[in-house]
Protein backbone atom coordinates (compact mmCIF):
# COMPACT_ATOMS: atom_id res chain seq x y z
CA UNK A 1 0.00 0.00 0.00
CA UNK A 2 2.30 2.94 -1.01
CA UNK A 3 1.16 6.30 -1.07
CA UNK A 4 1.19 8.56 -4.19
CA UNK A 5 3.21 11.53 -5.02
CA UNK A 6 -0.80 12.94 -5.38
CA UNK A 7 -1.40 12.03 -1.98
CA UNK A 8 2.28 12.61 -0.53
CA UNK A 9 2.02 16.10 -1.42
CA UNK A 10 -1.32 16.60 -0.41
CA UNK A 11 -0.23 16.26 2.96
CA UNK A 12 2.47 17.95 2.39
CA UNK A 13 0.40 20.86 1.72
CA UNK A 14 -1.53 20.45 4.15
CA UNK A 15 0.98 21.13 6.78
CA UNK A 16 1.46 24.98 5.42
CA UNK A 17 -0.51 26.63 8.05
CA UNK A 18 1.28 24.42 10.85
CA UNK A 19 4.73 25.64 9.35
CA UNK A 20 3.44 28.92 8.60
CA UNK A 21 2.67 29.28 11.98
CA UNK A 22 5.55 28.16 13.76
CA UNK A 23 7.82 29.72 11.19
CA UNK A 24 6.56 33.38 12.23
CA UNK A 25 6.40 32.27 15.94
CA UNK A 26 10.26 31.19 15.82
CA UNK A 27 10.99 34.22 12.81
CA UNK A 28 10.04 36.49 15.99
CA UNK A 29 7.37 37.85 12.48
CA UNK A 30 4.20 37.79 14.09
CA UNK A 31 3.71 41.29 13.57
CA UNK A 32 4.14 42.44 10.48
CA UNK A 33 5.41 46.37 10.46
CA UNK A 34 6.07 48.46 7.00
CA UNK A 35 6.27 52.17 7.50
CA UNK A 36 2.44 53.27 9.44
CA UNK A 37 0.73 49.50 9.01
CA UNK A 38 0.96 46.69 11.55
CA UNK A 39 -0.70 43.58 11.13
CA UNK A 40 -0.95 40.66 13.44
CA UNK A 41 -0.82 37.70 11.43
CA UNK A 42 -0.31 35.18 13.70
CA UNK A 43 -4.00 36.31 14.86
CA UNK A 44 -5.56 36.16 11.50
CA UNK A 45 -4.01 32.88 10.67
CA UNK A 46 -5.26 31.23 13.67
CA UNK A 47 -8.80 32.45 13.51
CA UNK A 48 -8.94 31.47 9.93
CA UNK A 49 -7.81 28.51 10.21
CA UNK A 50 -9.52 27.24 13.69
CA UNK A 51 -12.78 28.47 12.05
CA UNK A 52 -12.67 27.06 8.72
CA UNK A 53 -10.06 24.04 9.00
CA UNK A 54 -9.57 23.07 12.75
CA UNK A 55 -8.14 19.86 11.36
CA UNK A 56 -5.37 21.70 10.12
CA UNK A 57 -3.99 23.41 13.54
CA UNK A 58 -4.09 21.82 16.45
CA UNK A 59 -4.76 23.77 19.71
CA UNK A 60 -1.27 22.26 21.34
CA UNK A 61 0.51 23.58 18.23
CA UNK A 62 -0.93 26.94 18.60
CA UNK A 63 -0.15 26.58 22.27
CA UNK A 64 3.07 26.02 21.51
CA UNK A 65 3.57 28.28 19.16
CA UNK A 66 2.25 31.44 21.66
CA UNK A 67 5.06 30.06 23.92
CA UNK A 68 7.92 30.12 20.80
CA UNK A 69 6.51 33.81 20.45
CA UNK A 70 7.06 34.57 23.76
CA UNK A 71 10.47 33.65 24.38
CA UNK A 72 11.79 35.15 21.18
CA UNK A 73 10.01 38.05 21.78
CA UNK A 74 11.05 38.15 25.33
CA UNK A 75 7.66 38.25 27.08
CA UNK A 76 6.64 36.50 30.24
CA UNK A 77 5.87 32.71 29.31
CA UNK A 78 2.00 31.92 28.25
CA UNK A 79 1.40 35.72 27.23
CA UNK A 80 1.28 35.36 23.64
CA UNK A 81 -0.48 31.57 24.11
CA UNK A 82 -2.96 32.95 26.03
CA UNK A 83 -4.04 35.88 23.52
CA UNK A 84 -3.73 33.24 20.46
CA UNK A 85 -6.07 30.38 22.62
CA UNK A 86 -8.59 33.18 22.84
CA UNK A 87 -8.55 33.70 19.38
CA UNK A 88 -8.80 30.26 18.54
CA UNK A 89 -11.93 30.20 21.28
CA UNK A 90 -13.69 32.84 19.91
CA UNK A 91 -13.35 30.94 16.25
CA UNK A 92 -14.24 27.61 17.53
CA UNK A 93 -17.07 29.22 19.05
CA UNK A 94 -18.43 31.49 15.67
CA UNK A 95 -18.08 27.96 13.92
CA UNK A 96 -20.09 26.02 16.39
CA UNK A 97 -23.00 28.91 16.11
CA UNK A 98 -23.10 29.70 12.11
CA UNK A 99 -23.55 27.86 8.79
CA UNK A 100 -23.26 29.65 5.87
CA UNK A 101 -19.39 30.63 5.67
CA UNK A 102 -19.34 33.92 4.18
CA UNK A 103 -16.28 36.23 4.32
CA UNK A 104 -18.87 39.45 6.30
CA UNK A 105 -19.73 36.47 8.79
CA UNK A 106 -15.95 35.82 9.15
CA UNK A 107 -14.95 39.46 9.36
CA UNK A 108 -17.19 40.73 11.87
CA UNK A 109 -16.75 38.03 14.51
CA UNK A 110 -13.19 38.85 14.01
CA UNK A 111 -14.20 42.19 16.17
CA UNK A 112 -14.36 39.97 19.79
CA UNK A 113 -11.70 37.62 19.06
CA UNK A 114 -9.15 40.45 18.35
CA UNK A 115 -10.41 42.47 21.06
CA UNK A 116 -10.58 39.43 23.67
CA UNK A 117 -6.80 38.81 22.41
CA UNK A 118 -5.33 42.26 22.76
CA UNK A 119 -7.26 42.90 26.14
CA UNK A 120 -5.85 39.55 27.43
CA UNK A 121 -2.32 40.63 25.74
CA UNK A 122 -2.78 44.18 27.73
CA UNK A 123 -3.65 42.84 31.28
CA UNK A 124 -0.56 39.89 30.74
CA UNK A 125 1.99 42.98 30.12
CA UNK A 126 0.56 45.57 32.36
CA UNK A 127 1.12 42.89 35.37
CA UNK A 128 4.36 42.06 34.08
CA UNK A 129 5.64 44.98 34.14
CA UNK A 130 6.18 45.49 30.87
CA UNK A 131 5.40 49.11 29.10
CA UNK A 132 2.72 48.86 26.72
CA UNK A 133 1.70 51.72 24.02
CA UNK A 134 -1.59 51.99 23.71
CA UNK A 135 -1.58 53.98 20.62
CA UNK A 136 0.22 50.92 19.20
CA UNK A 137 -2.07 48.35 20.25
CA UNK A 138 -4.83 50.10 19.56
CA UNK A 139 -3.41 50.86 15.58
CA UNK A 140 -2.04 46.91 15.26
CA UNK A 141 -5.71 45.97 16.11
CA UNK A 142 -7.67 48.26 13.33
CA UNK A 143 -4.87 47.19 10.61
CA UNK A 144 -5.02 43.65 11.81
CA UNK A 145 -9.28 43.85 10.93
CA UNK A 146 -8.47 45.50 7.76
CA UNK A 147 -6.15 43.70 6.04
CA UNK A 148 -8.33 40.36 7.54
CA UNK A 149 -9.96 39.70 4.18
CA UNK A 150 -6.94 39.98 1.97
CA UNK A 151 -5.47 36.49 3.83
CA UNK A 152 -8.78 35.12 3.75
CA UNK A 153 -8.82 35.06 0.22
CA UNK A 154 -5.22 33.99 0.18
CA UNK A 155 -6.00 30.81 2.49
CA UNK A 156 -9.31 30.34 0.92
CA UNK A 157 -7.39 30.36 -2.52
CA UNK A 158 -4.88 28.34 -1.12
CA UNK A 159 -7.58 25.42 0.18
CA UNK A 160 -9.70 25.25 -2.68
CA UNK A 161 -5.97 24.52 -4.28
CA UNK A 162 -5.66 21.53 -1.97
CA UNK A 163 -8.98 20.45 -2.98
CA UNK A 164 -9.27 20.58 -6.55
CA UNK B 1 -35.49 33.46 26.38
CA UNK B 2 -34.32 30.82 28.43
CA UNK B 3 -33.71 28.54 25.61
CA UNK B 4 -31.36 31.03 23.57
CA UNK B 5 -29.40 31.41 26.68
CA UNK B 6 -28.84 27.49 27.24
CA UNK B 7 -28.05 27.40 23.30
CA UNK B 8 -25.05 29.91 24.06
CA UNK B 9 -24.20 28.08 26.62
CA UNK B 10 -24.24 24.60 25.12
CA UNK B 11 -22.31 26.36 21.92
CA UNK B 12 -19.27 27.75 24.21
CA UNK B 13 -19.03 24.46 26.53
CA UNK B 14 -18.79 22.70 22.90
CA UNK B 15 -16.19 25.34 21.42
CA UNK B 16 -14.13 25.06 25.20
CA UNK B 17 -14.61 22.40 26.74
CA UNK B 18 -14.74 19.48 23.75
CA UNK B 19 -11.17 18.40 21.73
CA UNK B 20 -13.39 19.07 18.64
CA UNK B 21 -12.08 17.80 15.77
CA UNK B 22 -8.43 15.81 16.05
CA UNK B 23 -7.61 17.66 18.74
CA UNK B 24 -5.49 16.49 21.50
CA UNK B 25 -6.06 19.05 23.89
CA UNK B 26 -9.82 20.91 24.96
CA UNK B 27 -8.81 25.06 24.62
CA UNK B 28 -9.97 25.13 28.28
CA UNK B 29 -7.07 22.54 28.89
CA UNK B 30 -4.58 24.83 27.09
CA UNK B 31 -5.92 28.25 28.74
CA UNK B 32 -5.65 26.68 32.70
CA UNK B 33 -2.01 25.31 31.07
CA UNK B 34 -1.29 29.45 29.84
CA UNK B 35 -2.56 31.20 32.96
CA UNK B 36 -0.37 29.08 35.29
CA UNK B 37 2.98 29.49 33.27
CA UNK B 38 2.17 33.23 33.18
CA UNK B 39 2.04 33.02 37.33
CA UNK B 40 4.91 30.39 37.27
CA UNK B 41 6.72 32.98 35.23
CA UNK B 42 6.61 35.68 38.59
CA UNK B 43 8.31 33.15 40.97
CA UNK B 44 12.06 33.19 40.95
CA UNK B 45 13.04 29.46 42.29
CA UNK B 46 16.52 27.93 40.34
CA UNK B 47 14.75 24.73 39.38
CA UNK B 48 12.40 26.50 37.07
CA UNK B 49 15.21 29.39 36.13
CA UNK B 50 17.32 26.15 35.11
CA UNK B 51 14.42 25.38 32.97
CA UNK B 52 13.51 28.64 31.71
CA UNK B 53 17.15 28.57 30.55
CA UNK B 54 16.94 25.29 29.08
CA UNK B 55 13.91 25.76 27.13
CA UNK B 56 14.93 29.93 25.84
CA UNK B 57 18.76 28.49 25.01
CA UNK B 58 16.90 25.77 22.84
CA UNK B 59 14.38 28.12 21.38
CA UNK B 60 17.17 30.78 20.40
CA UNK B 61 19.03 27.87 18.60
CA UNK B 62 15.83 26.57 16.87
CA UNK B 63 14.51 30.35 15.64
CA UNK B 64 18.30 31.18 14.03
CA UNK B 65 17.64 28.07 11.94
CA UNK B 66 14.20 29.29 11.12
CA UNK B 67 15.50 32.68 10.19
CA UNK B 68 18.00 31.75 7.64
CA UNK B 69 15.57 32.12 4.70
CA UNK B 70 14.21 35.35 5.32
CA UNK B 71 18.03 36.68 5.92
CA UNK B 72 19.32 35.28 2.90
CA UNK B 73 16.52 37.31 1.46
CA UNK B 74 16.99 40.28 3.26
CA UNK B 75 20.29 39.69 2.20
CA UNK B 76 20.01 39.80 -0.84
CA UNK B 77 17.58 42.45 -1.21
CA UNK B 78 20.29 44.71 0.46
CA UNK B 79 23.38 43.85 -1.69
CA UNK B 80 20.53 44.37 -4.27
CA UNK B 81 19.61 48.15 -3.12
CA UNK B 82 23.49 48.97 -2.72
CA UNK B 83 24.26 48.36 -6.59
CA UNK B 84 21.35 50.39 -7.46
CA UNK B 85 22.62 53.21 -5.00
CA UNK B 86 25.97 53.23 -6.13
CA UNK B 87 26.49 55.96 -8.14
CA UNK B 88 24.64 58.50 -5.32
CA UNK B 89 26.73 56.81 -2.69
CA UNK B 90 29.55 57.34 -4.57
CA UNK B 91 29.25 60.97 -4.67
CA UNK B 92 27.93 61.10 -1.03
CA UNK B 93 31.13 59.46 0.15
CA UNK B 94 33.33 61.30 -2.30
CA UNK B 95 32.32 64.74 -0.52
CA UNK B 96 32.42 63.19 3.07
CA UNK B 97 35.89 62.28 2.17
CA UNK B 98 36.33 65.95 1.43
CA UNK B 99 34.83 67.26 4.78
CA UNK B 100 36.77 64.87 6.70
CA UNK B 101 40.04 65.82 5.50
CA UNK B 102 39.38 69.55 6.19
CA UNK B 103 38.37 68.10 9.83
CA UNK B 104 41.01 66.27 10.33
CA UNK B 105 43.61 69.30 11.24
CA UNK B 106 41.52 70.26 13.45
CA UNK B 107 40.73 67.11 15.14
CA UNK B 108 44.55 66.57 15.27
CA UNK B 109 44.99 69.66 17.17
CA UNK B 110 42.31 68.94 19.11
CA UNK B 111 43.98 65.70 20.28
CA UNK B 112 47.31 66.97 21.18
CA UNK B 113 45.61 69.87 23.59
CA UNK B 114 43.25 67.02 25.25
CA UNK B 115 46.40 64.89 25.91
CA UNK B 116 48.38 67.63 27.09
CA UNK B 117 45.58 68.74 29.47
CA UNK B 118 45.07 65.14 31.28
CA UNK B 119 49.26 65.28 31.32
CA UNK B 120 48.24 68.53 33.33
CA UNK B 121 45.72 67.32 35.63
CA UNK B 122 47.23 63.81 36.00
CA UNK B 123 44.94 61.52 34.68
CA UNK B 124 45.54 57.89 33.72
CA UNK B 125 43.34 57.08 30.44
CA UNK B 126 43.36 52.80 31.47
CA UNK B 127 42.50 50.95 28.24
CA UNK B 128 39.80 48.72 28.67
CA UNK B 129 40.03 44.96 27.99
CA UNK B 130 37.13 43.67 30.19
CA UNK B 131 35.12 43.39 26.77
CA UNK B 132 33.52 40.09 25.58
CA UNK B 133 32.62 40.04 22.33
CA UNK B 134 29.56 37.81 21.03
CA UNK B 135 27.73 37.58 18.03
CA UNK B 136 24.47 38.93 17.57
CA UNK B 137 22.26 35.30 16.55
CA UNK B 138 18.83 37.22 16.37
CA UNK B 139 17.51 40.29 15.58
CA UNK B 140 14.32 41.27 17.14
CA UNK B 141 13.27 44.54 16.06
CA UNK B 142 9.81 46.24 16.02
CA UNK B 143 8.17 49.07 17.38
CA UNK B 144 7.21 47.29 20.38
CA UNK B 145 10.29 44.98 21.41
CA UNK B 146 13.59 45.74 20.37
CA UNK B 147 16.24 43.66 21.77
CA UNK B 148 19.08 41.36 20.00
CA UNK B 149 20.09 37.61 21.72
CA UNK B 150 23.99 36.80 21.59
CA UNK B 151 25.17 33.77 21.92
CA UNK B 152 27.21 33.82 24.97
CA UNK B 153 25.36 34.12 28.15
CA UNK B 154 26.31 32.51 32.16
CA UNK B 155 29.15 30.56 30.39
CA UNK B 156 31.06 33.90 29.85
CA UNK B 157 30.04 35.42 32.52
CA UNK B 158 27.61 37.65 31.19
CA UNK B 159 25.29 38.91 34.28
CA UNK B 160 21.63 40.97 33.83
CA UNK B 161 22.54 44.67 34.04
CA UNK B 162 25.77 45.05 31.73
CA UNK B 163 26.15 47.26 29.21
CA UNK B 164 26.24 46.52 25.30
CA UNK B 165 28.88 48.26 23.04
CA UNK B 166 29.11 48.51 19.37
CA UNK B 167 32.56 48.68 18.77
CA UNK B 168 33.04 51.58 21.26
CA UNK B 169 29.38 53.27 21.54
CA UNK B 170 26.83 52.27 24.09
CA UNK B 171 23.60 49.92 22.36
CA UNK B 172 21.75 48.55 24.92
CA UNK B 173 21.78 46.42 28.29
CA UNK B 174 21.62 42.75 29.20
CA UNK B 175 18.18 42.05 30.27
CA UNK B 176 18.16 38.43 30.17
CA UNK B 177 20.76 35.57 30.65
CA UNK B 178 20.73 31.76 29.67
CA UNK B 179 23.29 29.39 29.74
CA UNK B 180 24.55 30.01 26.24
CA UNK B 181 22.34 33.20 25.27
CA UNK B 182 21.59 36.65 26.72
CA UNK B 183 18.88 39.04 25.57
CA UNK B 184 19.96 42.84 25.18
CA UNK B 185 17.47 45.30 25.47
CA UNK B 186 18.38 48.28 22.98
CA UNK B 187 18.35 51.66 24.15
CA UNK B 188 15.56 52.24 21.40
CA UNK B 189 13.22 49.51 23.27
CA UNK B 190 10.08 51.19 24.75
CA UNK B 191 11.22 49.85 27.98
CA UNK B 192 14.68 51.36 28.02
CA UNK B 193 15.86 54.15 29.92
CA UNK B 194 19.35 55.26 30.61
CA UNK B 195 20.58 58.26 32.33
CA UNK B 196 23.03 60.30 30.25
CA UNK B 197 24.76 63.40 30.11
CA UNK B 198 25.64 65.61 27.33
CA UNK B 199 28.48 67.09 26.18
CA UNK B 200 29.21 70.46 26.15
CA UNK B 201 25.86 71.68 27.70
CA UNK B 202 26.51 69.12 30.64
CA UNK B 203 22.56 68.50 31.22
CA UNK B 204 21.96 65.16 32.97
CA UNK B 205 18.64 63.64 31.55
CA UNK B 206 16.96 60.24 30.53
CA UNK B 207 17.32 58.54 27.57
CA UNK B 208 14.08 57.35 26.79
CA UNK B 209 13.06 54.25 23.93
CA UNK B 210 9.87 54.80 22.55
CA UNK B 211 10.35 51.54 19.66
CA UNK B 212 11.62 54.24 16.88
CA UNK B 213 15.02 54.51 15.62
CA UNK B 214 15.96 57.47 17.69
CA UNK B 215 15.20 58.02 21.88
CA UNK B 216 14.70 60.48 23.10
CA UNK B 217 15.80 63.17 25.90
CA UNK B 218 13.58 63.15 29.53
CA UNK B 219 13.49 64.44 32.45
CA UNK B 220 15.70 67.57 31.59
CA UNK B 221 15.81 70.62 33.53
CA UNK B 222 13.93 73.80 32.56
CA UNK B 223 16.67 75.88 31.40
CA UNK B 224 18.93 73.41 29.49
CA UNK B 225 21.28 74.32 27.39
CA UNK B 226 21.34 71.14 25.02
CA UNK B 227 22.09 72.27 21.54
CA UNK B 228 21.52 70.62 18.09
CA UNK B 229 24.87 68.36 17.37
CA UNK B 230 25.33 68.17 21.30
CA UNK B 231 27.38 65.05 22.14
CA UNK B 232 25.55 62.04 24.09
CA UNK B 233 27.15 59.96 26.89
CA UNK B 234 26.15 57.42 29.73
CA UNK B 235 26.68 59.55 33.05
CA UNK B 236 26.94 56.45 35.42
CA UNK B 237 24.43 57.61 37.48
CA UNK B 238 22.55 54.69 38.62
CA UNK B 239 25.71 52.97 39.27
CA UNK B 240 25.49 50.18 36.78
CA UNK B 241 27.41 51.29 33.37
CA UNK B 242 30.71 53.07 33.58
CA UNK B 243 30.13 56.99 32.93
CA UNK B 244 31.56 58.34 29.58
CA UNK B 245 30.56 56.09 26.61
CA UNK B 246 29.11 57.46 23.63
CA UNK B 247 25.81 57.35 22.51
CA UNK B 248 25.17 59.55 20.02
CA UNK B 249 24.22 63.27 18.96
CA UNK B 250 21.31 65.54 20.02
CA UNK B 251 19.00 66.23 17.37
CA UNK B 252 16.24 69.30 18.28
CA UNK B 253 12.85 68.54 16.96
CA UNK B 254 10.29 71.19 17.85
CA UNK B 255 9.87 70.49 21.56
CA UNK B 256 11.29 67.28 21.41
CA UNK B 257 15.06 66.18 21.49
CA UNK B 258 15.98 63.13 19.89
CA UNK B 259 19.66 61.58 19.81
CA UNK B 260 20.86 60.44 16.50
CA UNK B 261 22.66 56.86 17.61
CA UNK B 262 26.46 56.64 16.63
CA UNK B 263 25.39 52.96 15.70
CA UNK B 264 23.02 51.74 12.87
CA UNK B 265 21.76 48.93 15.03
CA UNK B 266 20.08 47.59 12.02
CA UNK B 267 23.38 46.52 11.05
CA UNK B 268 25.06 45.01 13.89
CA UNK B 269 26.83 41.33 14.19
CA UNK B 270 28.95 41.73 16.66
CA UNK B 271 28.66 43.42 20.33
CA UNK B 272 31.16 44.03 23.19
CA UNK B 273 29.68 43.32 26.76
CA UNK B 274 31.57 45.43 28.94
CA UNK B 275 32.15 43.34 32.04
CA UNK B 276 33.46 45.85 34.12
CA UNK B 277 31.07 47.89 35.74
CA UNK B 278 29.53 45.34 37.41
CA UNK B 279 32.21 43.81 39.03
CA UNK B 280 33.72 47.44 40.28
CA UNK B 281 30.88 48.33 41.44
CA UNK B 282 30.53 45.08 43.78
Amino acid sequence: MGVSSKEFWIKVVGFLPLLILFFISLNGSSVINIKFFSINIHYILVYYWVLRHPQSLGYGFIFLSGVISDVVLGLPFGINSLSLLFVAGVAAYVRVVTVRITLVNDWISFIPALLFANFVYFVSLYYSNISVEYIYLLKNSVFTFIFYPILWGLFSLFVNLIKS
Amino acid sequence: MDTSREDVGISIRSAFLRKGTQQRFSLFALTVVSILLIFLETIEAKPLNVIRSIIKDFVYRSAVVATYPTEIFSGSYNLLQKHINLYENYNDLKKQNEDLKNERSKSDFLELENSQLRKLINEQVKLGSNLVSARVMLDVQSPYINSFIINIGANKDIKNGMAVLDGENFIGRIVDVNFFSSRILLITDLNSKIPIISEPSGNHAILSGHGSTEPTLEYLSKDHKILDGDKIYTSGKEGIFSPGIPIGEAKIKKDTIKVRLYSELNEITFVNVSLKSIKENR
